[in-house]
């Protein structure tokens, strides 16, 4: 059985509240928003000016000088920070030699290297073409987060990225912890990233979806997301093989669904079949009943019509039950980090149950009678848990999600 | 022994064709789809020539409503996987729907509609971006369009890393298959190109001639001097063996094993050796409890670029021994391009090649610039039982695919 129980023993993340995962921990707890005016690009003539941001983010403090590629993006460089703060938290820096062939990479992406993409099709609309630094194009291809962690880590295992919009960072732990049950790799390094970038920031604008002051998750005045920037990153491997090592374990990845809305491109389902599917998939794979799940970290990205179909599906999913299970949105602190929201929420709800506590949702001040849950409003909660479930829904009706568990020595028993 | 994960159907648009009918006719004939850009003025270019998709009408395959909402490459996706289903015999019902999924491989999508987005936003600004491009700018629109078109529910992901997206989903998809999540599971991949698109290939010397003097696609040859743009989508269907049994379905073959590896590189070059791409194809043959002595037949990923050939003719000299009677190497990409997804193509022409007995030539091959058994010159009738399709992308991403006849 240990073989086939995959466990979490790195994390790692640098978001709009905080540069490492004990960062993280501390401003999940003390409700902090990082949401605020974009300074990373102009944001002259856009409807909205606001979001998540890293501020003073700079690759030279983040990662050593030998681990930084010239051509990394600012996604590839956070990517990279939170990867070596995952293996460095894992006790795997350096990474043993007989480690790296069978230690591979998954990544979810969304715009990749487009903010520096952008600058380059700039230069290329104006009829520079000597000047346009084609090499800028590569990084569109959001793919070179994880050739760079591959390369400057040297490694030789599985790598992957997946692209399904605001889910991707979920499918890639889903996938990643597959690959080591399936014996594919030992060691897998996985999760998301996303950068703040003009052409993301005009398109969800352009649907209207982006709030011009700050997200409301599940708040009768909602007015759209807050889009954010950031990655997460865990490094996951099987039980025997923590074991072995003497490895400290974080918490366990018990299972992930997916489904697929097959409905709308861009508008959720108003009847929730798709991310109920979702939900009731991943807590199948995990073998957890419905009761056993203490707090879901949900997808809530603060738009009218997810947190209403969001809050329908939690109720189609737990019954009765659902009004008793503390729902939240850590959205409403880190912004919407698209590709690597599943990631860093996923980190967020190993940190809840090794921290003990409920991350709030902020911002939340008047009720919505169509959102009726317990959104955690009045600050972060202390509490045991030991069973979470994180929401992740998309564009393409490309929905994910993952349950995590505390770690428990005894054979797996959840259910 | 796990339950087989058998291919039951083909779906695919390609430079030789659409259907799996005309493509495995053009294809075994060792005709080229290869011919001058027609979509676009290549005047201001150093290059020419592309593979462009042809008899594709969007009309025979998805509904009025739907076609409106989809860009080229996601018309493309969903109808290769309608015609994959359709091949496989499978209708979708209420029953089937939520046990039934895609996994696409998109190397990089709708460069055009991407584009046109960008050039508004930094144009006329981003009060003025239109929302309906919105959609199809993001790599899992043809995943996402073909579940609303043909209302499948189930699983639904899209890989994308460059070359090695599609084998990608498809390893991912056979997984999935094994592990029980899904009954039936569509996976390959789709990619296009545009002007954009090649302008930035021009600019990082990726197209043939490069410095060379003809442009051609030319795998595996001395000359070679870059690779020739392609287009396409191609989709397979994969499900176990004892569903396919269950319907009565006849499967073209197995996909029996599937490796995965990366050797360190920049993200747009190829590694300096070739343990690598050694290791992935050692993986899918131990997934298959099979021995390199068993291989037939090679389905390469090389495509004509001067570092890809010789980092693959190296890691199959490493793994088969440079021996005249090694198994048979060919290259679909001197008739088909550069298409980046290719895997699922290329998976199908496998599949046909496991049922037929023939291997299409490797085309542009005349000077082979290593001792394997290169199929080129005419297509060859050769029965075989077991053949590896190679996805190998730039940046150092290996994977390989074991596909074999049903014993």
């Amino acid at each position: 059985m240990e073989s086939r129980r995959v466990v979490i023993t790195g994390l790692g993340t640098v978001n709009a509240v905080a540069r490492t995962a004990p960062a993280f921990a501390a401003a999940l707890q003390a409700g902090r928003c990082g949401i605020g005016p974009i300074t990373v690009f102009d944001t002259t003539g856009f409807p909205t000016r606001t979001g998540g941001e890293i501020r003073d983010f700079s690759p030279h403090e983040t990662i050593p000088e030998a681990l930084y590629g010239k051509r990394m993006s600012r996604s590839d460089v956070m990517a990279m920070a939170a990867a070596l703060e995952a293996l460095q938290d894992a006790g795997l820096l350096p990474l043993p030699g007989d480690l790296r062939e069978e230690t591979g990479v998954a990544v979810g992406g969304g715009a990749g290297g487009m903010l520096e993409g952008e600058a380059a099709f700039r230069r290329h609309l104006q009829g520079k073409a000597a000047a346009v630094r084609f090499s800028a194009f590569s990084a569109f291809c959001c793919a070179s987060s994880a050739d760079h962690i591959v390369s400057k880590l040297n490694l030789g295992g599985p790598k992957t990225t997946f692209m399904t919009a605001c889910s991707s960072g979920a499918t890639a732990l889903g996938y990643a912890r597959d690959l080591i049950r399936d014996g594919q790799a030992r060691v897998m390094i996985a999760g998301g990233a996303e950068p703040l970038a003009r052409t993301t920031y005009a398109a969800f604008n352009a649907l209207k979806a982006v709030d011009p002051h700050y997200c409301k998750p599940f708040d009768r005045h909602r007015a759209g997301m807050s889009l954010g920037e950031g990655a997460g990153m865990m490094v996951l491997e099987s039980l025997a093989h923590a074991l072995a090592r003497g490895a400290r374990i974080h918490g366990e990845l018990l299972g992930y669904g997916i489904s697929c809305d097959a409905n709308h491109m861009t508008a959720p389902d108003h009847e929730a079949s798709g991310a109920v599917r979702c939900m009731r998939a991943a807590l199948e794979d995990a073998g957890v009943a419905p009761s056993r799940v203490d707090y879901i970290n949900a997808h809530g990205t603060a738009t009218p019509a997810n947190d209403r179909m969001e809050t329908v599906g939690i109720k189609q999913v737990f019954g009765e039950r659902a009004y008793a299970i503390p729902v939240s949105s850590t959205k409403s602190m880190t912004g919407h980090t698209l590709g690597a929201a599943g990631a860093i929420e996923a980190v967020a709800a190993v940190l809840a149950i090794t921290g003990g506590f409920i991350p709030p949702t902020i911002h939340l001040t008047t009720p919505d009678p169509d959102c009726d849950l317990d959104y955690v409003t009045e600050g972060a909660r202390r509490t045991e848990l030991a069973i979470v479930l994180s929401n992740s829904f998309a564009f393409g009706g490309n929905n994910t999600s993952v349950v995590i568990g505390r770690y428990r020595t005894e054979n797996r028993d959840h259910a | 022994m796990p339950d087989p994960v058998v291919v039951t159907g083909l779906g695919v648009v390609t430079p030789l064709g659409t259907g799996k009918a005309a493509f495995a006719r053009n294809l075994f004939d060792g005709r080229s789809g290869i011919r001058p850009i027609s979509a676009f003025d290549t005047a201001r270019f150093p290059s020419r020539l592309g593979a462009e998709a042809q008899g594709f009408n969007p009309k025979d395959h998805i509904s009025i409503k739907n076609r409106r909402r989809m860009d080229r490459l996601s018309l493309m996706a969903t109808a290769s996987a309608r015609m994959a289903l359709e091949d496989a015999g499978l209708t979708i019902t209420a029953a089937n729907r939520d046990r039934v999924g895609i996994i696409l491989g998109v190397a990089f999508g709708s460069t055009d509609v991407a584009a046109r987005f960008m050039e508004t936003l930094f144009t006329e600004g981003p009060r003025l971006v239109n929302p309906i491009l919105v959609p199809n700018t993001v790599m899992n629109a043809p995943a996402g369009h073909a579940a609303i078109e043909i209302g499948f529910r189930g699983i639904n992901a899209t890989v994308n890393h460059r070359e090695a997206s599609a084998e990608t989903a498809l390893a991912y998809a056979a997984a999935e298959i094994r592990n029980g999540r899904a009954d039936v599971m569509l996976a390959g991949g789709a990619d296009i190109f545009s002007a954009f698109f090649f302008e930035i290939l021009t600019h990082f010397k990726a197209l043939s001639p490069g410095k060379g003097e003809d442009e051609e696609a030319r795998p595996f040859d001395r000359r070679r001097n870059g690779f020739v743009v392609g287009e396409g989508a191609g989709v397979v269907c994969l499900e176990s063996l004892t569903h396919a049994r269950q319907r009565g379905a006849t499967p073209y073959c197995e996909i029996g094993g599937w490796g995965l590896s990366s050797s360190p590189a920049p993200p747009t070059d190829w590694p300096d050796d070739s343990r690598g791409p050694v290791r992935a194809m050692q993986r899918a043959l131990q997934g298959a409890g099979l021995a390199p002595g068993q291989v037939d037949y090679v389905s390469a990923s090389a495509n004509g670029a001067v570092r890809l050939d010789r980092l693959e003719a190296e890691a199959l000299s490493g793994l088969f021994g440079p021996l005249p009677d090694g198994p048979r190497i060919g290259s679909v990409k001197g008739a088909l391009g550069e298409s980046f997804s290719s895997g699922g193509v290329r998976s199908a022409a496998m599949a046909l090649s496991l049922r037929d007995g023939l291997l299409p030539p490797t085309l542009g091959l005349d000077t082979p610039l290593a001792p394997l058994n290169f199929v080129r010159g005419r297509p060859q009738a050769h029965p075989l039982t077991c053949g590896l399709v190679n996805g190998f992308s730039s940046g150092g991403t290996f994977v390989s695919l074991l596909m074999k006849r049903q014993a």
